[in-house]
């Protein structure tokens, strides 16, 4: 019996996965040469980084069954540590880029430590308020950050002594790091840490009875999310030249949040799906776009009654769990093949 | 010291806000068994609906009251209708994530309908203040006490002395034990979430006297702080929650005396780490209701 990792069409698997998948990456790769328009690929470069971003929450929501809600925190503390590090100490982009991560999941580490042994809910209580104290700190520790009126200039990154300012050459790097946090998330999830968080999402006293340590690998869990939602934010801090608090609400959160859960939890295509939809949603509700998270709140609450995992989440998992819905299906989970 | 001394009154009188918004959370969180995520902007909603009210019928707090607590009652019903009506038997994370996505809508709803900058709370009671020696008390906080100790009170009656309280307290204490007994469980659920809700309204009111303003973005510092006070009793317990609130008023108010009014938040964020820290399944343990 062939292997069939949860949540993956079996057409898609093995070969046909590799071909598909590097036909794509040739196309995006190419896709700026054949249409290089300044508007599109400042829409591309938000797709990538909103890509890293969902993939990163989901991680945590998906893939472990915790509640981040306040994710804009850490991509906070990511684009504050970018902009820092590149103006007070001068560091390179290349070198900030990590150390921005490592920041973000230490702080990721101390936010979910209180609550690893705790219900979920606490977690969630926990991370919004992180998420709004991180914001509170940056508006008002104004020796540091500048307070309110956020940091200007922040220095483009060099690549090998070419300057990289404008648009199509930050596609490159956004896509750069989307691939490489798809292609490590992809080898982590299918390890036996993102087994471990797997089982923790479905039952987590089993889990702990046949010897996961729940605590650890819900901390790590939590701080591998943290780390790429950093990196995103030092991504997004260069690229934006200019950061403030405001750009971190608990509505970009929210925002992150409603892309996941849209798209899909559980799965490595879901936040994909749900960056790409929301962000194009964006741009078509941009004449009413005071709507627009009222439209987002509108589709979470629908796909809460009427699909929960998300469009293409986990459909053999407890995410998909709906015993009394809108519309009543038969019974969950026809015993997962082969996992 | 006199100085202290009404920083520690400003925080009793803050706390006891934070009290009757914790206590409306514990009455939800007990009563429905869900966690709601959008008890800040039904507070909201309450402060919002009172400004309309005290602007069409006048400086009346009793108006208000009723105002505020009718309006979140009744958009209370609303939210049980969507997130948990139907999520009783599914996994929590469900619900959860509906009462997330309400507090979005809510919460936006409100910036587009009421505008999205600070608005000026009417002058609802006099200026006046009343000196003890070198402490003083405003007639504002007065009112504020007054009306929490109130309404505690009739809530305290209402669950022990009537039919409907005894019955709110059997489906909070089990809900199964309840269906058995006889008695209306979704019915029984809905009224726990109105009262709850409502008496989140009328914090809602108070806490735009005390601070004068208004703004549809207020609801998320509330609720996390009625979340913060109640973890102090386990989530379900009332008096302990009340209590929470108290402590947690004045901690935040002893606390910007020794840094800036700015780091108000904080204070409720760290006393929210400790608790978790230190008591996670808060003072009033019940049995079978671990964190």
């Amino acid at each position: 019996m062939t292997f069939t990792a949860p949540g993956r069409a079996p057409w898609f698997q093995g070969r046909n996965r590799a071909i598909g998948l590097s036909l794509l990456l040739l196309l995006l790769l190419c896709f700026p040469q054949i249409y290089p328009k300044s508007y599109v690929m400042g829409v591309m470069c938000r797709i990538f980084m909103y890509a890293i971003l969902t993939g990163s929450l989901n991680i945590i929501n998906g893939y472990s069954g915790q509640f981040n809600i306040g994710h804009a925190g850490f991509f906070c503390v990511g684009a504050y540590a970018e902009a820092l590090f590149a103006m007070k100490i001068g560091l390179s982009f290349w070198l900030a880029l990590p150390l921005a991560g490592v920041l973000a999941a230490l702080i990721g580490l101390v936010v979910s430590l209180p609550t690893l042994r705790l219900r979920g809910i606490y977690l969630a209580i926990v991370t919004l308020g992180a998420s709004e104290i991180i914001r509170l700190l940056a508006l008002n520790w104004e020796g540091l950050t500048g307070g309110p009126m956020g940091i200007k200039g922040i220095p483009s990154p060099m690549f090998f002594g070419l300057k990289i300012s404008r648009s199509p050459q930050y596609y490159y790097i956004f896509l750069f790091l989307a691939v490489l946090f798809y292609l490590v998330t992809d080898r982590v999830v299918n390890s036996r840490v993102g087994r471990a968080w797997v089982s923790i999402r479905e039952d987590e006293a089993a889990a702990q009875s046949l010897g996961v340590e729940t605590a650890r690998y819900k901390a790590m869990n939590f701080m591998y999310g943290a780390f790429w939602a950093g990196v995103a934010g030092a991504a997004f801090a260069p690229y934006f030249k200019f950061i403030s608090p405001d750009m971190f609400s608990l509505d970009e959160g929210f925002n992150i949040l409603s892309m996941v859960i849209i798209g899909g939890q559980g799965t490595l295509v879901g936040p994909v799906v749900g960056a790409v939809i929301v962000n194009f949603l964006t741009e078509v509700l941009r004449p009413v776009s005071q709507y627009r998270m009222v439209i987002y709140a509108l589709l979470i609450i629908g796909m809460m009654w009427v699909r929960p995992q998300g469009l293409v989440g986990a459909s053999n998992s407890i995410l998909a769990e709906k015993k009394a819905g809108f519309w009543r299906r038969k019974p969950r989970r026809p015993a997962a093949k082969g996992a | 010291m006199g100085y202290y001394l009404s920083q520690l009154i400003n925080g009793v009188c803050q706390g006891s806000i934070y009290a009757l918004m914790a206590i409306g959370f514990s009455v939800v969180m007990g009563v429905v068994g869900l966690v709601t995520f959008c008890h800040g902007e039904i507070i909201m909603l309450g402060a919002f609906a009172s400004y309309y009210a005290f602007a069409w019928a006048g400086n009346n707090l009793l108006v208000g009251i009723l105002a505020s607590f009718g309006a979140s009652a009744l958009v209370s019903v609303v939210v049980y209708k969507v997130c948990y009506e139907r999520f009783f038997d599914a996994p929590h994370h469900i619900s959860l994530l509906c009462t997330i996505g309400m507090s979005m809508l809510l919460k936006n709803l409100a910036q587009i309908i009421f505008g999205p900058n600070f608005k000026p709370m009417l002058d609802v009671l006099p200026n006046r203040f009343y000196g003890f020696g070198q402490v003083g008390i405003s007639l504002v906080q007065l009112t504020v006490i007054a009306t929490v100790i109130a309404l505690s009170l009739l809530l305290f009656l209402f669950f022990n002395k009537t039919r409907w309280g005894v019955q709110l307290r059997a489906v909070s204490q089990d809900r199964k034990a309840a269906t058995m007994m006889g008695i209306n469980v979704k019915l029984t659920s809905l009224l726990g979430n109105a009262i709850g809700c409502g008496l989140g309204g009328v914090a809602g009111m108070l806490l735009a006297i005390y601070y004068q303003t208004l703004i549809a973005t207020m609801g998320g510092a509330a609720g996390m702080k009625a979340f913060s006070a109640s973890v102090l009793g386990g989530m379900t317990d009332v008096p302990s929650a009340a209590a929470g609130g108290l402590v947690l008023g004045v901690i935040e108010n002893l606390g910007i005396t020794f840094t800036s009014a700015s780091f108000r938040d904080i204070f409720a964020f760290i006393f929210l780490l400790g608790v978790l820290m230190f008591r996670p399944e808060g003072f009033a343990r019940k049995q079978g209701s671990r964190p």
